[in-house]
């Protein structure tokens, strides 16, 4: 969604080819991201001439404020659906910043690691808008993720195993 | 208006700008260089939309106040002691990945 998708692109920015093809998952609700997206990839590809992405849609795992029950139900529906996503992409890197759409995924890749289908490494970076608290997202992809990356002190000291950087988008 | 896809062109000829404390559109304004305003609506209050702007007032970017206050704040503003917002640092995030797979 809007704030996460301009951030990630960010992150994005500075990143060699060697992090291609991309695979961009967005939630099925989510309308104004795609064109940002192709916007970012367009000019990636005036650079990088073999420059490759995807685009992938979920259905969205929570609507903002909505209940503790219904979002487990509906977080389990996005994980049956982005499960077989991710076997499909088996992607070696995921990086994600926090909307809820990531979390069916990253669980997702967390399972294929268990069942030692596939290692992927999950690189959370939580948004800048979190100074002082985690969002729920983060709170639960803290434990699961293999770098969590904050961008304020005052995150790093709550969450010891998280990384700082400084602002980095 | 209601809703564009980017005021960025209203905030390149903007002086001062007056805001909601949403972090795309704080981040935005800092990034041109524009003195902010940042109001609180106590209303609508998300509390994690406040972590934000209570944090760049905090380091000297951005003056806040709520919609009651917001005339006063305008009236005694002064806009000189605002801080330069540095940007982010991407590269950083590039360096730090490069290093987990050892490019």
């Amino acid at each position: 969604t809007g704030g996460h998708t301009t951030e990630i692109l960010r992150l994005l920015s500075c990143l060699s080819e060697s992090y291609s093809p991309r695979h961009y998952v967005l939630a099925d609700s989510d309308k104004m991201s795609e064109a940002k997206i192709r916007s970012f990839e367009q000019k990636r590809a005036e650079t990088f001439s073999k420059s490759q992405f995807s685009l992938d849609r979920i259905p969205r795992s929570r609507e903002v404020r909505q209940s503790w029950i219904s979002s487990v139900v509906t977080t389990l529906y996005s994980i049956l659906y982005s499960f077989p996503l991710t076997y499909k992409r088996k992607p070696d890197l995921i990086l994600c910043n926090g909307p809820g759409t990531c979390v069916p995924v990253c669980l997702s890749a967390f399972l294929l690691g268990l069942l030692r289908i596939k290692r992927t490494i999950i690189v959370y970076v939580e948004s800048i808008c979190r100074v002082e608290t985690l969002s729920l997202s983060g709170k639960i992809l803290y434990y699961f993720s293999d770098y969590f990356i904050v961008q304020w002190p005052d995150l790093k000291k709550k969450y010891p195993k998280s990384v700082y950087l400084g602002r980095i988008v | 208006f209601r809703f564009k896809d980017s005021l960025a062109e209203e905030l390149q000829s903007a002086d001062l700008v007056i805001s909601h404390a949403g972090a795309g559109s704080c981040l935005e304004t800092l990034e041109k260089g524009k003195p902010l305003i940042v109001v609180i609506n106590d209303k609508l209050m998300d509390n994690h939309q406040l972590e934000l702007a209570k944090q760049l007032h905090r380091d000297g970017y951005v003056l806040y106040c709520n919609c009651s206050t917001l005339v006063e704040t305008v009236q005694s503003m002064n806009l000189s002691a605002l801080k330069p917002f540095p940007p982010g640092q991407p590269e950083k995030f590039a360096s730090f990945l490069d290093k987990v797979f050892g490019l």
